[in-house]
């Protein structure tokens, strides 16, 4: 390997092998730190909701535009609920108070103990009057689902404690560190007038209602109450049978239409397009930065090919002599590959120093997350494979040139 | 001598027009990427509403009990409760003021072929149109004793207005919302100040603005719920009568000054005020109270999302690469004409004449990578758009937008350019002359 | 040493027809130091390419130090060309971004040796051509007389059986000139074979044998007689 010749020469003639390193060094730093904000959006989009089987669960948001009082209301949802169960194809509804992933909903401090000045957390908190962990699937951890007789109808103007709490998983890991939950009491706001709530079982998962990226994305607690007489529409959400959510969804418009005797609004959501609007923003950043990353290739890859073509075209005089000193064509390829892969190398280490110093900066300024090495690593392997690659075009025309152009007058 | 040499840049061009589609694409694929992304900051970070941006000023006080209190930790309640909206309406200060919130309100057409709808509305005080400019097509705003006693009227978006009733005037129309007629007062012109700096708690902070407006005494009457956050910190008691008594925030609240010289005394009324309410025991808190103006409140309100920035920062990474990569092409055209520059040189062409042809050559690149690069531009921004109304209201370029495009990517050439002709000058005539 | 029988060359190109070579003949014998001169156009520079295994040739045969030319692939042509040929150019043809150490070195770095005889190798030629001393130095810094030497080592420190030398002096002053011919005369009185293509007749005269090529073909075999300059025969 005649890596110290190359190298002095290389030396000698600095421009053009320091203009390629700077292009694989700035390539390498953006495309390092860009792939891997491009992962962490996917993993956050990827994340499950709780609910199982997505595809199959959506919601009526239902508004009537007149009411006949609290009492009225009550009734009428109670009648829609059980108009919607009669609708073939549904599995299971619910009403409840919030969707996963909507941003909208509640968010309620809690606390462990009644004498706390601080809270223990914000949770996120869906009231519900049926059973979520069947509507949605819940996989229940700990505990019990509620029991029928724990469900309350809460009038608007009045408060009651709810009569139980099902806490998400990772809630309950903050709360009661290393020990059951089943059994703790969980207060709802602190002090005199903080609502002590038994807890009686623990689901999985259950994400909040913003979805957040960070821990608190799965505290949510499920409390089995209504509130009803404030006429601010009702939100029912139901599963359908595998594979019929879109005739479902139409056959329970028409029945809750023909079941109001008054103009009624209808709104629905299916939690697949919750998902999609949430990390909308997300997955275009996402596809913006892979087509930026395809392109950074591109371009260094051209890069590469243009400055090994214009030196071999500067050498061509010089690559006849060698081949006329008794160097065979593979010698020649090897001499161009060998020099592309230490002009790249010095290109990665530059970049691999570049994009620490980029992810430092986006860390500090962005409170963006810190650079596995991993990603490092991989782009370093890419743009190595990449010098390669592209340098083998112009190193096989240089091989091609002839010896005889030693002979050649100067 | 300028002409002649941009003649002969575009001339060298398309002798070998590989290496310069190579050129123009590359630069105008990075000016691109960094135009789009400017342009978006641009429109989000621009002042929307100029002519009277300092004026504008908005309270925020700490309403929050005194226990759980961690100063690091918590994001400001930039809410205002009923209670002290209440009296900062009273209060007079300012030339005018207005409180506010956002609800989304039910339309029952006056055609029953029509279907009701869902439309996103706020309930301001009538100083609302006067404080942001907001213009009128039709009418104008409800009138002062309207205003006070909460009466059923409506001003309408032009939109709606006509959606509702077409072509025709609607002014002293009825219409049915939260299940009472509503008189129609006003309608608005198009107006979407970007971003909504009016009301950034709730909503979008770009996109469209509200389709509807009633008074905001009307709102209460009506116990018509919000569209927006609400944040409790206290024991509430329950019901819309208990928010309403309550340390709840759930309001906005703007005053307009005379002139931004009156900030000062403003802000000595606010604090008094605070001062005051302690006494009652209310603001248990220390905080400072704040005052915020328009661009102020901007920044506050985190109106430039940390992703934009992000793409913002990585466009101009990609376009120093692509300058580098242009750099490196420019040095392979320039350096295979050696031989003319020689023969240039030895025909009494001196090294500034030689700086000055390759110069222009470069900044020909330049303006034709600007052409490319604004079409490609305009090409992400749409791609951009597509994902949502708030985002297409943004992303867009006005005229100074464009001017930068060319200015960018002239500068890029330029820039990219003046290693490779310092290279070219360096060429001696005699040297050169002997090569074959 | 070397030999080549009806060996032809012909340059194609689109519709015209070279004929460089015609039935060439020429015989070297080990230890000899021949010269080749002709008219510009006669085929000088196609013979030394095909001598140097530079070129192909058409037809005929072409015997170099026992081994038949004729069917041998690329790698077998750069290996032989490098074990057993030395190259000395008109324009010396160093590399400029490369000192001398390491010009001498590159046909050694494809001949496989290891660095410790490589380096022995580089030293000796250098000190054969009187330039040890500055063998850190650039081609730039040197006087065109000097380079040529370099070159010359360079043809040397393989261990080459026969020399190739293409008009050695042509771009060097009279007195440089002189001195890098009696280097060759050194190097062949050591035992090399040197074959030499010149135009310069005064050169020719100096040398064992002297072939002339006009049209493609040998014309005159001049043996190196005293009474060469008497008899007034242009070489």
């Amino acid at each position: 390997m005649e890596i110290r010749p190359i190298l002095s020469s290389l030396m000698r003639n600095k421009t053009g092998p320091i203009l390629v390193a700077l292009q694989v060094a700035l390539s390498l730093a953006i495309l390092a730190n860009a792939l891997h904000i491009v992962g962490e959006r996917r993993a956050a989009a990827a994340r499950p909701s709780g609910i199982d089987d997505e595809q199959a669960v959506f919601a009526i948001d239902v508004n009537h535009l007149r009411s006949d009082g609290p009492e009225q209301e009550l009734a009428t949802q109670n009648r829609e609920i059980a108009t919607l169960r009669a609708v073939p194809g549904v599995v299971s509804v619910a009403n409840v108070g919030q969707l996963p992933m909507s941003n909208s909903g509640w968010n309620t401090s809690v606390a462990i103990e009644r004498k706390q000045t601080r809270e223990s957390a914000v949770a996120s908190t869906y009231t519900v009057a049926d059973s979520l962990v069947q509507t949605w699937g819940l996989r229940l951890a700990e505990g019990r689902d509620f029991a029928p007789g724990e469900f309350i109808d809460v009038p608007m103007g009045s408060r009651e404690t709810p009569r139980a709490v099902i806490v998400a998983r990772a809630l309950a890991a903050k709360l009661w560190p290393g020990q059951p939950a089943v059994g703790k009491t969980l207060y709802i706001g602190m002090g005199e007038e903080a609502m002590a709530i038994p807890v009686v079982g623990v689901i999985e998962r259950l994400q909040d209602h913003s979805a957040r990226i960070d821990e608190r994305g799965e505290f949510s607690i499920i409390v089995p109450t209504r509130e009803y007489g404030a006429n601010g529409g009702a939100i029912y959400t139901m599963r359908a049978a595998p594979g019929q959510r879109e005739r479902v969804i139409r056959d329970a418009e028409a029945a809750l239409r023909n079941a109001s005797p008054g103009p009624v609004i209808l709104k629905i959501r299916t939690v697949d397009e919750l998902r999609k609007k949430r990390y909308r923003a997300d997955m275009a950043l996402s596809w913006t930065l892979v087509v930026v990353s395809v392109l950074l290739l591109l371009i260094t890859a051209g890069g590469i090919v243009g400055m090994a073509s214009l030196w071999v075209n500067q050498r061509r005089k010089q690559i006849g002599v060698r081949r006329a000193l008794g160097a065979k064509k593979s010698d020649i390829v090897r001499y161009f590959i060998l020099e592309n892969v230490l002009i790249t190398s010095a290109g990665v280490f530059g970049g691999v120093l570049l994009g620490v110093g980029l992810n430092q900066l986006l860390v500090s300024r962005l409170e963006m997350a810190r650079l596995p090495l991993g990603y490092l690593a991989l782009g370093a392997l890419v743009f190595w494979v990449l010098g390669i690659v592209a340098a083998y075009g112009p190193a096989w025309r240089a091989a091609g040139i002839s010896p005889a152009l030693a002979t050649r007058s100067a | 001598m300028f002409a002649y040499y941009f003649k002969l840049g575009v001339r060298s061009l398309r002798r070998n027009p590989v290496l310069t589609v190579l050129m123009v694409l590359t630069l105008a694929v990075g000016v691109a990427a960094s135009v789009s992304t400017l342009a978006i900051l641009h429109m989000m970070s621009g002042d929307p509403i100029p002519q009277k941006s300092t004026r504008l000023l908005a309270p925020v006080f700490d309403t929050r009990p005194a226990e759980n209190f961690d100063p690091a930790g918590e994001r400001p309640d930039e809410q205002l409760t009923y209670i002290d909206a209440g009296n900062l309406l009273k209060s007079g200060q300012g030339v005018r003021r207005t409180a506010m919130y956002g609800t989304a309100v039910v339309i029952e057409p006056p055609e029953k072929s029509l279907q009701p709808f869902w439309v996103e509305g706020m309930a301001p005080t009538r100083d609302f149109f006067a404080m942001f400019d907001v213009p009128f097509l039709h009418g104008q705003a409800w009138s002062e004793a309207d205003d006070t006693r909460g009466a059923d009227v409506v001003v309408l978006s032009r939109e709606i207005a006509e959606k509702l009733y077409g072509d025709a005037n609607p002014i002293g129309r009825q219409v049915r919302l939260l299940d009472a007629p509503f008189t129609v007062v006003g309608v608005i012109d198009k107006w979407a100040p970007q971003p909504r700096f009016y009301s950034l708690q709730s909503g979008n902070k770009f996109g469209v603005s509200e389709d509807l407006f009633i008074p905001f005494a009307t709102a209460i009457r009506h116990k018509t719920s919000l569209n927006g956050g609400i944040s409790c910190s206290a024991r509430t008691d329950p019901g819309f009568e208990g928010i309403l008594r309550s340390e709840c925030t759930w309001l906005q609240f703007w005053f307009e000054l005379e002139s931004s010289a009156d900030r000062a005394d403003l802000q000595t009324w606010l604090d008094n005020y605070a001062a005051e309410q302690r006494k009652l025991g209310r603001l248990k808190r220390s905080t400072p109270n704040a005052l915020y103006d328009v661009p102020e409140w901007l920044v506050q309100m985190n109106v430039v999302g940390k992703d934009n920035k992000l793409s913002a920062w990585l466009a101009f990474g990609f376009l120093a690469l692509c300058l580098v990569n242009t750099i490196g092409l420019l040095l392979a055209k320039f350096s295979v004409r050696a031989s003319e520059v020689g023969i240039r040189r030895a025909l009494g062409a001196s090294r500034k004449d030689i700086f000055r042809q390759f110069l222009t050559e470069s900044a020909v690149i330049g303006l034709a990578g600007g052409v490319l690069g604004l079409l490609l531009a305009f090409g992400a921004l749409a791609l951009l758009s597509m994902q949502s109304r708030a985002i297409a209201a943004v992303a867009r370029m006005d005229l100074s937008m464009l001017a930068v495009t060319f200015v960018l990517s002239v500068l890029a050439a330029l820039l990219a350019g003046l290693l490779p002709t310092w290279r070219a000058c360096q060429v001696t005539p005699a040297i050169q002359l002997k090569s074959q | 040493m070397l030999r080549m029988s009806n060996l032809s060359k012909v340059y194609r190109t689109h519709m015209i027809e070279t004929h460089a070579l015609r039935r060439f003949e020429i015989a070297v014998k080990a230890g000899e130091f021949v010269t080749v001169t002709g008219p510009s156009g006669s085929g000088k520079t196609s013979f030394l390419n095909i001598a140097g295994l530079l070129e192909e040739f058409t037809s005929g045969e072409y015997i170099l130090d026992g081994v038949n030319v004729k069917g041998l692939d690329d790698a077998a042509r750069s290996r032989l060309r490098n074990e057993k040929l030395g190259f000395i150019f008109q324009g010396f043809n160093l590399i400029p971004d490369l000192n001398l150490f390491d010009n001498v070195d590159v046909p050694l770095r494809y001949r496989g040796f290891n660095a410790r005889e490589r380096k022995e190798r580089i030293e000796d030629a250098l000190a054969k051509v009187g330039l040890a001393s500055r063998m850190k130095h650039y081609p730039a810094e040197l006087s065109g007389g000097q380079q040529q030497r370099v070159a010359i080592a360079r043809a040397l420190a393989g261990s080459p059986r026969l020399l190739l030398a293409d008009e050695p002096t042509g771009n060097l002053d009279t007195q440089m000139a002189r001195g890098v011919m009696e280097l060759l005369e050194e190097i062949n009185a050591a035992g090399t074979t040197i074959l030499m293509v010149t135009h310069d007749p005064e050169l020719a005269v100096r040398t064992h044998r002297n072939v002339h090529i006009i049209d493609g073909q040998v014309s005159d075999l001049v043996r190196r007689a005293p009474s060469l300059a008497d008899a007034g025969v242009p070489a």
